[in-house]
């Protein structure tokens, strides 16, 4: 399943080579299809197998097939089985564009799963929203977002921090050094933080801001060190963030005083890091890997069982894995002859599930009630849970912009 | 006219024969292929441009994908206004308050084409001049370039609050010009991308047979004796930059209409090398031989990677490899070489000494490379 299934492409390309491949009409002729009138339902994956997010993407892309193979191996929707076909956007922006057109326009999907990064998910925004198809994007990013073709699976700055910042100033302390990768999501995110902080009386000692894949955090240590912070909250991303918590490590920072709270870690990075060093510190984030439910349990056995052993899930890739079966989930209460993606978004509002994570529900604003936790990290690599929130927690992705609210007919500013 | 300049004609009438009439027949005249296609050819334009100072004039630029985009940029910005009321989205969460006195002009469409041709050209002017004056030639004019590149993708990325920074600037309007809306997916904007690609061809192949670019030629092949000759070189070396780089920023452009949107990954080394390598393929001594190694690269690249969903990237690579070991001067000096051999032949041994003297010539010095 990891290669294309048409591949009676595949003779073609050798013609391509040779000369121009303008003398091969065969080559540019396209499959022209209703929306699923097959006997199978195409569905997109687009997550990079290559390039500078590979790491965390082949990650989601495996937990999309998994729940894709689960549901053929149970009889699919409707009888019908889910054709995957697969992209690799290579990390590249242009390139994510390029293959959603294909798949949105050219394969006819009813639904494209993909993205890590928002820019990748801007990229392939025009093309999603002009032929109203629908993206399943199962990241956790800075809100401030509003289509109505795109499903958010992953938490907003408020389903992270409203339980997060609070708890935060109760055990360790009010002075806060924000610490975060130079783009948008950590700077909204800190914008959510500060207004946060200012309502509970918390102070920001230090706001810093280093580029995207900067991997030398000994001046923004030897500050934390002279400022002497209760807490580092931290949405660093990627290779930074291993650089930044090993390097936290190795200066002997003690996680009992300062310990760094991220919004960004995950069992990836954890795994990347290494448990020694990153045990005592904290995540804030809807999902961990421990979390003791029968549909977790479930998950993590398959998961591992499907692509090894040593594998890891979390947060991002159980939201990869839930949507496949939110779609699911609305493809079952429409009638086989109207499958298109607008009637999958309309029919997907209102639905429950019970995801690893505790029953997840989409909101009229398409993006996702979840359950925040906050997990202190072992040195097993493993998160333990030692809050859940009481409630589900509703997605608000304007929460930091009063007037503004994300509604079913889009945005609305008062 | 000399019988080089009478061929070039003719491959220049076939080539936009070819894009203008052929391509969209073949594909059935499908929006979507057309859009891809549209891709296409506004890369080739780039590669043509780089073909202009790398091939003619001996000039490497590593530094093509920043002019491309500027010109990029140019267009989004353009597009960004007419797509907000009042600031743009992204100023507001960079808490920028008012719109920045350099967005103001993009208002207009007309300076918006204008500066994406102007600032280009101005900028890549003012790092030849640096470099022409001061005699820098070869690998250096490489490192520099790239230098250049890196740095202002940088910059790109840190001035969030005026460029959207990693994310770019997303969310733009549809380009309206005379009153007429382009649709990216229609054949009518198909026409309009293949026809500026035909223009652009036709100004690189009058351009390299003027006498402008005889003397480039010259100093390609031998900047001191051209000197000598009382040729201002930098002059030559500028002159031919600025066109080079405000034919990407055209190119750039017309990318933004194409795939919607402006990313700082479009001034990324990779890009810029990717530019080198199809200009390479194709072979950079010919504007036309390097747009088609543009449109020739990009169509595989699409093709293979439908095919093999994780091996593309390698199979790409170990057709660059063989490219560079066994066609040095790309499809072009296959070509050139299938015709001599041809003439050659047809001859029988009767000297044709003026062009069996040049020929090989051009040859050795180009292998020696």
């Amino acid at each position: 399943m990891k290669r294309r299934q048409f591949l009676g492409r595949a003779g073609a390309f050798g013609a391509a080579g040779m000369a121009s491949s303008l003398s091969a009409p065969a080559l540019l002729s396209s499959t022209r299809a209703a929306f699923a009138q097959g006997d199978d339902i195409p569905v997109g994956v687009l997550f990079s197998l290559t390039g500078a997010v590979a790491v965390v993407e082949h990650t989601l892309h495996d937990a999309t097939l998994l729940a894709i193979e689960e549901i053929n191996a149970a009889g699919g929707i409707h009888g019908k089985q889910l054709r995957p076909i697969i992209e690799d956007p290579a990390s590249d922006p242009a390139t994510y564009a390029d293959r959603a057109r294909r798949l949105m326009i050219r394969d006819k999907c009813v639904s494209v799963f993909g993205s890590y990064t928002s820019a990748s998910r801007q990229a392939v925004l025009p093309v999603t929203e002009q032929r109203n198809n629908l993206y399943w994007y199962p990241t956790l990013y800075e809100g401030r977002e509003c289509s109505r073709n795109v499903m958010y699976g992953g938490a907003v700055p408020n389903q992270q921090q409203d339980d997060l910042i609070p708890w935060a100033i109760e055990n360790f302390g009010p002075r806060f050094y924000l610490i975060g990768n130079n783009y948008v999501y950590p700077k909204e995110e800190n914008n959510y933080c500060k207004s946060l902080l200012s309502k509970l009386g918390g102070e920001v000692v230090h706001e810093e801001y280093v580029p995207l894949g900067h991997s030398d955090f000994s001046s923004a240590i030897n500050r934390i060190r002279a400022e002497e912070p209760d807490v580092i909250f931290a949405t660093v991303v990627g290779d930074s963030d291993v650089a930044f918590a090993r390097q936290y490590h190795a200066a002997e920072l003690d996680p009992a005083k300062m310990p760094v709270i991220s919004l960004t870690r995950s069992e990836v990075e954890v795994k990347a890091i290494g448990g020694e060093a990153a045990a005592g510190h904290f995540s804030s984030a809807p999902y961990f890997m421990g979390h003791d439910t029968p549909e977790n349990e479930r998950f993590v056995e398959n998961y591992k069982a499907r692509f090894g052993a040593d594998e890891v899930t979390h947060f991002v890739s159980e939201a990869a894995y839930f949507q496949v079966y939110q779609f699911k989930a609305a493809l079952e209460k429409l009638d086989p002859s109207e499958i298109t993606p607008a009637a999958i978004r309309d029919a997907a509002v209102g639905l429950t599930l019970n995801a690893p994570q505790g029953e997840v529900l989409i909101d009229e604003n398409l993006h996702t009630h979840l359950w925040p936790k906050i997990g202190q990290w072992q040195s097993d690599g493993q998160a333990k849970v030692l809050i859940q929130s009481k409630e589900r927690v509703a997605p608000k992705p304007y929460a930091a912009y009063e007037g503004q609210t994300c509604t079913s007919q889009g945005l609305v500013k008062a | 006219m000399n019988s080089r300049f009478f061929y070039d004609l003719i491959a220049l009438a076939l080539f936009s024969a070819v894009i203008v009439l052929g391509v969209p027949a073949l594909m059935g005249y499908d929006g979507f292929e057309l859009n891809t296609f549209a891709r296409y050819l506004s890369l080739a334009i780039v590669s043509m441009a780089l073909a202009l100072s790398w091939g003619t004039a001996g000039l490497l630029n590593l530094g093509q994908a920043a002019t491309f985009g500027m010109g990029a940029y140019a267009m989004a910005m353009h597009l960004k206004l007419r797509a907000s009321d009042g600031l743009p989205d992204f100023m507001g969460w960079n808490n920028v308050e008012k719109l920045p006195a350099v967005w103001v002009p993009f208002e207009s469409l007309s300076f918006t084409l204008l500066a994406g041709l102007l600032v280009p050209a101005a900028v890549g002017g003012l790092i030849a001049i640096f470099m022409f004056r001061a005699r820098i030639a070869g690998v250096f004019v490489a490192v520099i370039t790239l230098a250049f590149l890196v740095a202002f993708q940088l910059l790109v990325i840190e001035q969030q609050g005026l460029t959207g920074g990693q994310n770019g600037l997303t969310g733009l309007a549809p380009l309206t010009l005379f009153g007429w809306t382009v649709d990216t997916y229609s054949a009518s904007f198909y026409y309009l991308v293949a026809g500026c690609l035909t223009v652009a061809l036709a100004l690189g192949v009058y351009l390299s047979h003027s006498k402008f670019g005889l003397i480039l030629r010259a100093i390609r092949e031998d900047a001191e004796r051209t000197r000598f000759f009382g040729y201002n070189v930098a002059t030559y070396q500028t002159v031919i930059f600025c066109i080079s780089a405000a034919l990407a920023g055209w190119a750039g452009m017309l990318y933004v209409l194409v795939l919607e949107f402006a990313s700082p990954t479009y001034m990324g080394v990779s890009f810029s090398l990717a530019i080198v390598i199809w200009c390479a393929v194709g072979g950079r001594e010919s504007v036309l031989a390097a747009a088609a190694g543009a449109i020739i690269v990009n169509v595989l690249e699409g093709r293979l990677s439908d095919v093999f969903v994780e091996g593309w990237h390698m199979l790409l690579g170990i057709v660059f490899v063989l490219v560079v070991m066994f066609m040095p001067r790309g499809i072009y000096g296959v070509i050139v070489d299938v015709v001599h051999k041809i003439n050659e032949a047809r001859r029988g041994g009767r000297q044709n000494a003026a062009e069996e003297a040049l020929l090989p010539a051009t040859i050795q010095t180009n292998r020696e490379r």
